[in-house]
């Protein structure tokens, strides 16, 4: 041994069981870093590579420049802030954990002549030993991760691109991961390693010194059993902790509502619908309409998975419940059945719509609607001599650009209704959805068979449900990595918990504390944090979810409105249970394993 | 009529070469209300002996019949309760719950058992154990001597027929020692208990009522002072 500091990696060889999760910590966040930066590297460098391509001459800073450079750029920056804010969190409450665990190591090395800057020392040694194993980890992770996510982008996705680097290593990536595994665990343990310098050297030697500190106040076991009163006093006893560990939680929380906008923006900005067409037909500029023959012949053309269509009827003079003055003319569309049903799948009814009315031949039609529309389900229309009853209304108006209706009434009948309303057989638009195998070759019989009296529309690059489910991919695999180190925090957390008081476990145990009661104990500790983390997620999520709604949702589409998130406070809610319930798990086997006497003997 | 009956007790830590015997086919009886010292080197075996009486450790053979009952034919369920109900334990270390106040420390076994606290008892044993004053007091806010009468006082509130005592006086000063032992004494006079207790202090084990030395896991009964 050359100095005191030798010891750390004897220290670390001893606890590696131990520090096993705090490693885990430092690997998921340098990872996660690695893997977000080369991201936007790769990103960047086909961008860099699409503009070459267009305008010749283009380096790099021009890139970054550049508006899509600077939105990558600037979401990867946002990533790395609560990254580093989760990394901190987590690594300090393992480092926190671990030094209370040994005060009475600590205080027998001020005994023997440590001082307390060397303690501090070693400590942040202690810290960044973990770094030398886990950085190499994080990183390798990182590229690994980075080179398996461009190969799913550029040969499952393909389309845009098809030209991201396959095995590119981005030294951006690779630094900012070495940096930000070196910062987190240096911030996280300045504390801890501050905590460990003020332990007092007579704790090495006396029974209960290490409690003199730390509990001011007794657990009150008046209104609940003395194993519910004793867990929800050790988990708030320590505010340090009880902070540490409901931050990391609320944190999670805060990640995933933020995120779940990420997703409800996407949906906007890409809706995916079950209508979605391939090939379309329309009669174009040509007032000829398209006879409904040519939608029995294309449906039996090889390639062909379903066609329907659509026939309208624009500024038909109604009368809406008696009242002119509102509006006196609306637009009559018909959708046939499968459009029909394609509604319900895409959720665009609002709740209380009855689709099943509005099929066949019927006096019931769909109508568009905006949060200002004052129209309502059960509203009459009358058209002509027919009156007919709104059994449903659409989220917002799919025909108009911004989405809103702008005081316009337009009704979605079925086919068999509209002909019966308007005595028109014939269709404006025909869709056409092919089927996974459907060649180019088939696409021009289809065109073939059109002719050249309508227009003819190729959809499928449009089509944007690889990309959609690209982003949804990479979004859902962050959130499920967020959620994952969660888990694994509170579970290190919680068994560092256990072993700091298994002596105290081993004297309740003694003096006749069965084992249920000892894991209901543990179980109350770790559903104290999860509560307390929940609700400081939820209080500071909710509000973060609205505005970012409001910003990047409703800025853009003003008929979307903000909604109370419940499916994603439900999933929240089960995680988090289950995230305390797997804490549990590990501790309670210990306890049930443990051998009374080992565990009061124990130092 | 005996109360704790001990039969061919062995222990035998590890295996093979390793094998340490810890305990050797020690046997003794104790009648109830009877206080018994057990003296004996470090590493003798006296701590893996009170281990096995109060059933928190197993033996590798051999019976303990507390009230006629042999502890280690109950499952771990039967065992906690029947801990919990008869035997009252005091440790050298005290191994109180940090976050109870003195009354609460006290009444844990009780609350454990989701059990109220007879109230005149608890008052009479707070005014023996002097500890009044201090029943809303934490652990960390007593001296030794004190924690160590709320452990008696833990030890007496279920009035358990088995007192184990593990170096009850090894934390405290001659002045402390003096008023523990003299408590449980006390206890033991008045509630007819049956107090067993390990001690290095030979003026300890010269006011209980027998001796027994425990060497090399070999026990000897150096039998009853008095007599």
């Amino acid at each position: 041994m050359r100095s005191y500091l030798s010891l750390v990696p004897i220290s670390a060889k001893v606890h590696r069981r131990q520090n096993r999760m705090t490693l885990l910590c430092i690997i998921f966040a340098v990872f996660m870093v690695t893997a977000v930066f080369s991201m936007a590297e790769m990103g960047m460098r086909m961008e860099q590579a699409r503009l070459m391509e267009k305008h010749g001459n283009l380096s790099f800073l021009d890139l970054i420049g550049s508006a899509m450079g600077q939105s990558l750029l600037g979401i990867a920056v946002v990533l790395f802030l609560l990254i580093l804010l989760a990394g901190v969190l987590m690594i300090s409450s393992s480092i926190n954990s671990s030094v209370a665990q040994r005060t009475k190591f600590f205080g027998m090395m001020r005994c023997i002549g440590m001082s307390r800057q060397q303690i501090i020392r070693f400590v942040r040694l202690e810290a960044l030993n973990w770094c030398k194993a886990a950085i190499p980890i994080g990183l390798a992770g990182g590229v690994v991760i980075t080179w398996g996510l461009c190969a799913v982008l550029r040969f499952l996705v393909g389309k845009e691109f098809s030209t991201i680097p396959l095995f590119g290593v981005s030294l951006f990536g690779i630094i900012c991961g070495i940096f930000v595994g070196i910062i987190t665990v240096l911030i996280a343990a300045s504390s801890p390693a501050k905590r460990a310098s003020k332990v007092s050297p007579v704790t090495a030697v006396s029974g209960n010194a290490e409690d003199k500190k730390t509990i001011h106040h007794s657990a009150s076991g008046r209104f609940v059993r003395i194993e519910t009163a004793l867990g929800i006093h050790h988990a708030v006893s320590s505010k340090k902790n009880l902070i540490l560990m409901t931050g990391s939680f609320a944190l999670s929380i805060i990640l995933f509502l933020s995120f779940s906008v990420m997703i409800r923006f996407v949906n906007y900005l890409m809706p995916q619908s079950a209508a979605a067409s391939d090939l379309d037909i329309s009669s174009g500029n040509s007032s000829k309409a398209i006879s409904a023959d040519l939608i029995e012949k294309i449906q039996a053309m090889p390639g062909v998975k379903v066609v329907y269509g659509r026939r309208s009827d624009f500024d038909v003079s109604a009368v809406w419940q008696g009242k002119t003055s509102y509006s006196d003319s609306l637009d009559l569309i018909s959708y046939d059945d499968f459009d029909l049903k394609c509604l319900k799948t895409d959720g665009v009814l609002k709740s209380g719509s009855d689709l099943s009315k509005v099929y066949g031949d019927s006096r019931y039609v769909l109508a568009t609607s905006d949060q200002d529309s004052p129209w309502k389900i059960g509203d009459h229309i009358q058209i002509g001599e027919e009156s007919l009853e709104i059994a449903g209304l659409l989220k917002y108006d799919p025909f108009s650009s911004n989405g809103l209706t702008e005081g316009k009434m337009t009704l979605i009948t079925s086919s068999e209704t509209f002909v019966r309303l308007t005595g028109t057989t014939e269709y404006s638009l025909v869709m056409i959805q092919l089927t996974s195998d459907a060649t180019d070759e088939n696409v021009r019989a289809i065109q073939l068979a059109v002719g050249d009296e309508y227009s003819f529309h190729d959809q499928r690059e449009q089509r944007t449900a690889g990309t959609y489910a690209a982003f949804v991919f990479c979004v859902y695999s962050f959130l499920a990595i967020i959620a994952l180190v969660t888990v694994l925090n509170i579970i290190n957390s919680l068994s560092m918990s256990v072993s700091a008081r298994i002596k105290q476990y081993g004297a309740m145990r003694a003096v006749g504390m069965d084992e249920r009661q000892l894991i209901k104990m543990i179980a109350v500790e770790a559903f104290t944090y999860a509560f307390w983390g929940c609700a400081a997620g939820v209080i500071v999520g909710l509000p973060l979810n609205k505005w970012l709604y409001e910003i990047l949702i409703t800025e853009h589409f003003p008929y979307a409105l903000w909604h109370l998130p419940l499916t994603s406070l439900i999933v929240i809610l089960l995680m988090v249970f289950f995230a305390a319930a797997s804490a549990v798990y590990g501790p309670a086997k210990r306890i049930r394993s443990m051998a009374v006497t080992a565990a009061i003997n124990e130092l | 009529m005996n109360l704790l009956e001990v039969h061919q007790l062995c222990k035998t830590y590890g295996s093979g070469d390793n094998a340490v015997k810890a305990l050797k086919n020690v046997s003794f009886s104790v009648p109830k209300g009877e206080y018994v010292a057990i003296v004996g080197e470090s590493g003798s075996g006296k701590s893996t002996l009170l281990n096995m009486i109060g059933a928190l450790d197993t033996p590798t053979s051999g019976k303990v019949m507390i009230d006629g009952k042999n502890i280690f034919s109950m499952n771990d369920r039967k065992l906690t309760l029947f801990r919990r109900r008869n035997i009252g334990f005091i440790f050298q270390a005290f191994n109180l719950v940090p976050e109870l106040t003195v009354e609460q420390n006290i009444i844990f076994p009780l609350l454990l058992d989701y059990q109220k606290p007879n109230r005149k008892y608890l008052e009479e044993l707070l005014a023996v154990l002097n500890l009044k004053e201090r029943r809303n007091h934490l652990p960390s806010q007593l001296s030794g001597g004190q924690q160590q009468r709320v452990a008696i006082g833990r030890a007496l509130i279920t009035r358990p027929s088995l007192i184990l005592a593990d170096e009850p006086t090894g934390n405290l000063d001659s002045q402390n020692s003096r008023e523990v032992i003299a408590l449980l004494k006390e206890s033991s006079k008045k509630y007819e208990q049956t107090i067993i207790m390990i001690t290095h202090n030979r003026s300890i084990a010269q006011a209980a009522d027998r001796v027994l030395q425990v060497s090399d896991g070999v026990l000897s009964d150096f039998g009853r002072c008095r007599e």
